[in-house]
């Protein structure tokens, strides 16, 4: 007996090749794992809180007729904006995100700049020694700089029996301390697309700069900044982002005024237990974020090109 | 002789030289990159300087520019001691072997990159550009980017840019080192003309020893930090001064032997490869007996079938190889002792009519004026 080919259609063929298949895994990625939960988040902003499980209203209300009639409601959205607090949230992230991400650019910078141009059997151990730390919990050392920077903690003890000071300096629980606390956690973020970039720099075009008359000074403005921008950029949004929605560090190392729009997120959550004004906060702060996310794709896309 | 004069300043003890180096040595570690090396360079020169790799050549024209600093000795240019002028100070450009071309600045902004730092107007900064560009043919290109570029035309930006200040010296690390062939002879022509407009003084380093003597007015040959023959293209390649040189400089056959005086044929030669006494018209000062070497290019050598109808310089061989280069072809004799001579002949007819091939009986002979004697 003859056994028949089973015959496969052709357009199955054609959408289950190899190729597609394998273009298609990232997407399912962002499709279940970044997609479907934001719609979620989305869906939550747009309820109303209530004594329940889940503590917010259906979207989609099923009454006689055949379609659900849609309860949309924008309540949360425009709470946030009646309320200050929120926009002194959003206000004072923005504010901490950009000056902690210039702070980190200029200690970055320097530090990859001094690893890019050590002698060669030189770098991989630098490098090493800046990775290092992620061995450890990124909580336990955020915790460690409470030991550092509290009243009685390290840094005054030390200051204190040099000398150069004689009562303690207040730095646990301010703004300075989040911000200790950030360039700290987000320096590699920093360094290593900028080590990346400058590592490959070509020194001759440094020489050829100071050959044509640029003092070492000029040089670094006209010729290795201009040359290092990608990795700037990269280093920039690597770590304003993240530090956009940090909650952590402000929560651990920062006081009671220190707003950070992530320690609200988490008040709506778990203390509120508004899940749609929550929500709402997240999707507004989304949207801030999308903004330079585009620009960071379109200066990758610049760099590829 | 005023003519020499201007064409060969370095025979006229009146001309001062442009670019003077003194007792120079460069150390890196323990390892002399340079040693106690001295040159004179003089005005509007296109002097190369030529060795293996690792001779040093580079490291000297790094020195020259500024980015390596002197372990001993001085330099001065024009009668200024650069030695210690930091590289931005220097009235020297150099083009790079890299071409080291800014890659976020167009074409135009690259040339214009060291007129800027000189502070010069802005209209001035154009006009010089636009003459420049004007120089390399690139006029059309002024806007791109350096990527936009084929090879060659980077080739001319990066000389556009070392020359837009109108250096002293111009400095060229193998410059045509990234080119084919075809492309580096044409663009070899365009240098000297170029360097002849301009009345630049060019100091270039290569490694290929076609384009040193095609551009060059005088040639140094290094080896080992130091240099070992100072001259122009027609000495350095018909009377090195030594075996070394010799070597180096295009294809050459050397006979090993003893010196034994000199008659009226010139200074005889008992050489192993051949059976009577072989001789040079070149006389040589040393005692009856010491070793000495003739070297002969291949070119010099006669090939024929028939026995030649001379008296002397005669050897018998076989031919082992024949390579054919189109304008010549190349041949490698065996003789009877085993050693392998190379002869070149021109390829005057289109057919073969003297039908030389693989395995024939040939004699080769040379005329004593063409051989050189070496004596180390």
């Amino acid at each position: 007996m003859n056994i028949k080919e089973i015959q496969i259609p052709t357009f199955l063929k054609r959408i289950f090749n190899g190729r597609n298949t394998v273009i298609s895994i990232p997407y399912l990625w962002l499709l279940f794992l970044f997609l479907f939960p934001f719609i979620i988040v989305l869906k939550i902003s747009f309820a109303q809180p209530v004594l329940a499980m889940p503590p917010y209203t259906d979207l989609l209300k099923w009454g006689e007729s055949w379609w659900p009639t849609i309860q949309a409601s924008f309540d949360s959205y425009l709470f946030l904006f009646s309320d200050s607090l929120y926009i002194h949230a959003y206000l004072s992230s923005l504010k901490i995100a950009i000056i902690s991400t210039i702070l980190t650019l200029i200690i970055g910078y320097s530090i990859a700049y001094s690893v890019a141009k050590a002698p060669t059997q030189w770098r991989a151990i630098l490098l090493m020694l800046i990775i290092l730390p992620f061995w450890t919990s990124f909580l336990i050392r955020v915790y460690a700089w409470i030991g550092i920077l509290k009243t009685e903690g390290l840094l005054n003890l030390a200051l204190t029996t040099i000398g150069i000071i004689d009562k303690p300096l207040i730095i646990m629980n301010t703004d300075l301390a989040v911000y200790i606390g950030i360039v700290y956690s987000y320096l590699p973020f920093m360094i290593l697309p900028l080590y990346a970039n400058l590592e490959k720099m070509d020194m001759s075009l440094l020489e050829a700069a100071a050959d044509l008359g640029c003092r070492p000074l000029k040089t670094f403005w006209t010729v290795t900044i201009p040359l290092s921008l990608p990795g700037i950029l990269a280093g920039c949004f690597l770590v304003f982002i993240p530090v956009m929605g940090e909650f952590v560090i402000p929560d651990l190392l920062g006081g009671s005024e220190t707003l950070m729009i992530g320690k609200v997120l988490w008040g709506e959550f778990f203390y509120n237990r508004d899940w749609p004004v929550a929500s709402a906060v997240a999707i507004i702060l989304l949207a801030i974020l999308v903004v330079p996310i585009m620009f960071y794709q379109k200066s990758q896309e610049k760099a590829i090109s | 002789m005023t003519e020499t004069t201007t064409t060969e300043p370095w025979l006229d003890s009146n001309q001062k030289p442009y670019i003077q180096i003194e007792n120079v040595t460069k150390k890196f570690g323990d390892f002399t990159a340079i040693d106690n090396l001295s040159l004179d360079i003089y005005k509007n020169e296109f002097f190369s300087l030529l060795g293996p790799s690792g001779c040093g050549k580079t490291t000297l024209l790094r020195m020259l520019a500024g980015f390596e600093r002197f372990t001993e000795g001085r330099v001065l240019v024009d009668g200024e001691d650069i030695t210690e002028i930091p590289p931005h100070l220097r009235p020297i450009n150099m083009m790079f072997q890299s071409y080291a071309l800014f890659p976020h600045m167009t074409v135009e902004k690259n040339i214009a990159f060291g007129l800027k730092q000189d502070k010069m107007p802005e209209n001035l900064i154009n006009q010089r550009v636009e003459e420049m560009l004007e120089l390399v043919e690139l006029t059309d290109f002024a806007k791109r980017k350096p990527s936009q570029l084929s090879g060659g035309q980077s080739q001319r930006v990066a000389l556009a840019r070392s020359l837009a200040k109108q250096p002293k010296l111009l400095l060229l690390d193998e410059p045509l080192g990234a080119l084919d062939k075809r492309l580096r002879e044409q663009t070899q022509f365009e240098l000297m003309d170029i360097q002849e407009k301009l009345e630049v003084t060019f100091v270039i380093v290569t490694h290929d020893q076609e384009e040193a003597m095609t551009v060059s007015s005088r040639i140094g040959v290094m080896d080992s930090g130091k240099l070992i023959q100072v001259a122009t293209p027609t000495q350095i390649y018909e009377a090195p001064i030594n075996r070394e040189v010799a070597d180096f400089i295009g294809d050459v056959n050397i006979f090993k032997g003893v010196y034994k005086g000199q008659d009226e044929k010139g200074t005889q030669l008992l050489s192993e490869d051949s059976k009577s006494i072989i001789y040079a018209t070149q006389k040589v000062d040393v005692p009856v007996g010491n070793r000495i070497w003739f070297a002969l290019r291949p070119e010099k050598l006669e090939i024929t079938k028939k026995l030649p109808e001379v008296d002397c310089n005669i050897l018998k061989g076989k031919i082992e190889d024949i390579g054919y280069g189109g304008s010549f072809s190349t041949y490698h004799v065996k003789l009877e002792n085993g050693r392998q001579l190379t002869a070149i002949r021109a390829n005057r007819e289109r057919t073969a009519e003297h039908h030389l091939t693989w395995g024939d009986e040939v004699y080769l002979h040379w005329a004593p004026h063409s051989a050189v004697v070496l004596l180390s």
